[in-house]
């Protein structure tokens, strides 16, 4: 069964409905994240699940019980925030310490308690520190300690790693999700930042306008995005507007604009549409391979009007038609980076047709 | 060796000449700033320092009649520090964290004794409690002494309560919202938290402001001398020795004996306030959680309370507006225009409150801002003498800036008594340091890199201030006027020693009228000060919107 559920799940303030009616069904011990751009709804969605801010309407179950009328204290979740919300005036012992305190655990214990947090994150060096004695990402290995050290069935975390540097990120996001996969806990996690989303997850929801658009595994989300906000949001895309011309043996030809056609694949998808339908051809930017030779192999001419080395990349804007796509290519130390007219061939399976 | 240190010494001052070249009027606006506080602040402060002799300090610590001064003065400060600083406390976490329904009109009605002259709540608190007080007098029918301790107590409870709750609520408003949401998640109650997170991250706000209220209680000087009776405390007993001795010894002794406590406080705060409350620790903002929301039975509580004390803070405009138009208060209740009859007779010294304080408070805000863009934005030697120095009389008790202004330009090389001209310096040092914050506070909005662009295109200090920071602390300087505008109105201690009957001011002929039991009159003459305040106070609040910021409206 579902560890946390939430059914049809809303929260309106005033007129504004952050979140209308969401479902989603989150699995015992999986790594869940909430995407999107500021305002989908994905934080407030977040403070429901612990308990600050009442739902509208909707039910939220943890391991099959209902959590409306449970206040935050008493919620078998903990939450990481944002601005980590360390106290200021303890020390980092005081801070993870503060928990089993108010949970009135047998003093004995919680030094061990406590010591063992601490130890999960490496910050078992420092308990007498006070936060702004600790650079950002300590801080952030604090706050995680102070949440888990009370061993909540659900750890939910708000755009952690927000206010740490671009390396730090990385590093503490591998960590975290490391630590997660050990300890086996559930986590639901907000964040605006797909690469981060696509590293850590094992589920993610993308979110816009207060609704879920799309919940998959990160592959699925990022190579059969559902609609165009999808396909934009994660990654980078080119989309470009087709017609459906002819469809046989599970592929299209897909005619654009300028008149040439690309062939893609449909796979499952080709009950989906007909013949004349119109639709949107995504392609992922190292999904097209820029050539030269004159191939016929699903290569349409176009022409190189801007390119930028970013040292292992490449990355060029071709035009086609009236579109400019967007092309990253591994760069060949040996040759230069070519210029002028070019074909852009493009694997019929790396194609993802979406309806119009 | 010894040569070789002379020639150190030698290219030293060099080095020095060589600065002062490459940029004399970075040097100008710090020498003329460091020679009006030398004269006006650290000179006169030197020559009071120097006046009383042992004589004067002997009797002052051996005689019984100063011993019970002191110990009254003690007494009073602790008292209503403690209740005002509990007050302010209550009345900001009731608005600030609480938001009790009409927050908003609360925080107004707050702000009101702040913008009075000071011994508005005395004569109010007389004219419900003394007696013939409407309260005690004609309608219970008690004979009651209301003069005294628990008079002066509860006045200055109700006065300096705002500048408490004013501190400690800056306190709240910066303390994170998310640590208590973060403290409930963990488990904490409410009860857990307030003890907890709330009460340990205020304390330097509530401590920073208790020490603000007893520098406030211990200069006051209005009060007593309004209500005090025979509880007689240091500030007003240094006047008794000048007006009725002419004792200007005695009086000095006295009141550098209350600045002792005063400038240890004012020490401790300043330090306080530099180690720093924990209101910038966390990183950005997690967002619009609001604060957790209080029970409803403390809600109901914390409502009641500061309505008792917006309703006694209203009691007392209630009581001036009726006593002014009262014939005889206490016997003949009718009511009549025999007071504003007699207040406008005294046209000249509302005239001269008004314009004072209108030159006051112009040269106050352009010393401020000139003075916080000199010393906060260059790195010299002794910056942090001349912060100090500018700082300085805010814990100065105006009795004590008073007779040392007396002592120091009564004589050569500068003799100033009896001027006009001494009367609105002693108000522009006055209000200084809050002028000088203020600025310094707008200031820090501006990014240094914007006067460095003017500097790099060829601009000196002079025309960076006037082209640059003026127009960019437009706000602040406006601010700064007023508040000094205001401040001057309604000041009292200093000035009292030094106006003659050509440059009398409306808060010393209130005095005056109080002393001598014409409460219809005072009160009169009072209706007329707040009057011309708020109309002020209105047509800049109009014409300025929301840029000026003073106190909370």
């Amino acid at each position: 069964m579902s560890h946390v559920i939430l059914k049809a799940l809303t929260k309106k303030f005033g007129d504004f409905t952050a979140v209308n009616a969401i479902d989603l069904e989150i699995p015992r011990g999986s790594f869940t994240t909430l995407l999107g751009p500021s305002g989908c709804g994905k934080t407030t969605t977040l403070r429901m699940i612990a308990g600050f801010i009442q739902p509208t309407s909707g039910e939220i179950l943890i391991s099959g019980k209902a959590q409306q009328n449970i206040p935050a204290d008493q919620r078998p979740t903990s939450i990481v925030f944002q601005d980590y919300a360390l106290f200021p005036h303890m020390t980092v012992f005081e801070n993870v310490a503060y928990g089993p305190r108010a949970h009135k655990v047998n003093k004995a214990d919680i030094p061990k308690r406590v010591a063992e947090a601490l130890r999960l994150v490496g910050m078992e060096e420092y308990p007498k520190r006070y936060p702004k004695e600790l650079s950002g990402g300590q801080q952030q290995r604090v706050a995680l300690a102070r949440s888990l050290v009370l061993k909540p069935e659900v750890l939910l975390m708000d755009e952690p790693l927000s206010n740490l540097d671009a390396k730090l990120r990385i590093s503490i996001r591998n960590e975290i999700k490391e630590l997660q996969s050990q300890l086996g806990i559930t986590t639901i996690y907000v964040t605006h930042d797909q690469e981060e989303a696509l590293a850590m997850s094992d589920e993610i929801a993308v979110m816009d306008q207060g609704v879920i658009k799309q919940l998959d595994d990160p592959q699925s989300i990022y190579y059969r995005p559902v609609d165009r906000f999808v396909a934009d949001f994660i990654g980078e895309a080119n989309l470009l507007d087709g017609r459906i011309v002819s469809i046989s043996n599970h592929h299209a030809e897909c005619q654009i604009e300028t008149g040439d056609s690309f062939r893609v694949h449909l796979g499952e998808q080709t009950t989906a549409f007909r013949t004349g339908d119109a639709v949107t051809l995504i392609l992922r930017p190292e999904a097209i391979t820029l050539t030269q030779a004159n191939v016929e192999n699903n290569t349409l001419p176009g022409e190189i009007i801007r390119s930028v080395f970013l040292g292992s990349t490449v990355r060029y804007w071709v035009k086609l038609g009236s579109e400019t796509l967007v092309v990253n290519q591994t760069k060949d130390p040996l040759t230069s980076i070519p210029k002028g007219k070019t074909g852009i061939q493009v694997h019929p399976q790396w194609i993802h047709v979406l309806p119009n | 060796m010894g040569n070789f240190l002379r020639q150190e010494n030698h290219s030293r001052l060099r080095q020095w000449a060589h600065a002062v070249w490459k940029d004399p009027q970075k040097y100008l606006s710090i020498f003329s700033i460091s020679g009006l506080l030398v004269l006006f602040v650290i000179y006169p402060m030197i020559r009071v320092l120097l006046e009383p002799t042992t004589v004067e300090w002997a009797n002052l610590f051996s005689q019984s009649r100063w011993i019970q001064v002191s110990k009254n003065t003690l007494q009073m400060t602790l008292l209503s520090t403690t209740t005002a600083t509990l007050f302010g406390f209550i009345y900001a976490y009731a608005i600030e964290r609480a938001q009790i329904p009409g927050s908003k009109f609360f925080s107004v009605v707050a702000i009101l004794p702040l913008l009075s002259p000071p011994f508005l709540g005395s004569i109010a608190v007389i004219m419900l409690l003394g007696r013939q007080g409407l309260i005690t007098n004609t309608l219970l029918g008690l004979d009651v002494r209301i003069y005294g301790l628990y008079g002066l107590w509860l006045v200055q409870t109700m006065g300096f309560f705002p500048m408490a709750y004013l501190t400690i609520r800056g306190v709240l408003k910066g303390i994170n919202p998310n640590l208590e949401h973060a403290a409930r998640d963990l488990g904490g109650s409410r009860l857990h938290i307030f003890r907890t997170i709330v009460v340990p991250l205020a304390m330097p706000g509530i401590i920073s402001a208790a020490l603000l209220t007893a520098i406030y209680v211990i200069g006051d000087f209005a009060n007593p001398m309004v209500l005090g009776g025979r509880f007689r405390v240091l500030a007003t007993e240094a006047y008794m020795q000048v007006q009725g001795w002419y004792n200007l010894r005695m009086a000095a002794a006295i009141s550098i004996y209350l600045f002792a406590p005063t400038a240890v406080l004012f020490v401790l705060q300043r330090y306080l306030l530099r180690k720093g409350s924990y209101v910038t620790v966390s990183g950005k903002g997690g967002g619009s959680l609001g604060y957790i929301p209080v029970s409803r039975a403390v809600k109901a509580l914390l409502f009641f309370l500061c309505g008792v004390m917006a309703s006694a803070i209203i009691a007392i405009y209630a009581m001036i507006i009726y006593g002014a138009f009262t014939r005889v208060w206490g016997i003949d209740f009718s009511l009549s225009f025999a007071n504003f009859r007699f207040a406008i007779t005294q046209g000249r010294n509302i005239w001269n409150s008004v314009s004072f304080a209108a030159y006051a408070g112009l040269i106050t805000a352009f010393l401020g801002v000139f003075t916080a863009f000199t010393l906060q934005r260059r790195k010299f030697f002794g910056q942090g003498i001349l912060d100090f120095a500018v700082l300085l009389p805010a814990a100065i008790p105006g009795t004590l800036l008073g007779i040392s202004y007396i002592l120091a330009f009564n004589q050569p090389p500068l003799i100033l008594t009896g001027t006009l001209f001494i009367v609105i310096v002693s108000m522009v040092f006055r209000a200084m340091p809050m002028a000088y914050r203020t600025a310094t506070s707008g200031l820090s909005q501006i990014d240094p890199s914007l006067e460095e662009s003017a500097q790099d295109l060829g601009s000196g200090i002079f025309r960076t201030f006037r082209t640059i920071i003026l127009p960019l602390l437009g706000p602040a300087f406006m601010s700064a006027l007023i508040f000094a505008f205001l401040s001057s109105v309604n000041t009292l201690s200093a000035v009292v020693f030094l106006i003659t009957p050509d440059t009398n001011l409306a808060t010393i002929t209130i005095l005056n009228l109080i002393e001598h039991g014409e409460w219809g009159q005072a009160a009169a003459l009072s209706m007329i000060v707040l009057g011309i305040v708020f109309a002020v106070l209105g047509i800049f609040k109009a014409t300025l919107g929301r840029s000026l910021k003073l106190f909370d409206i």
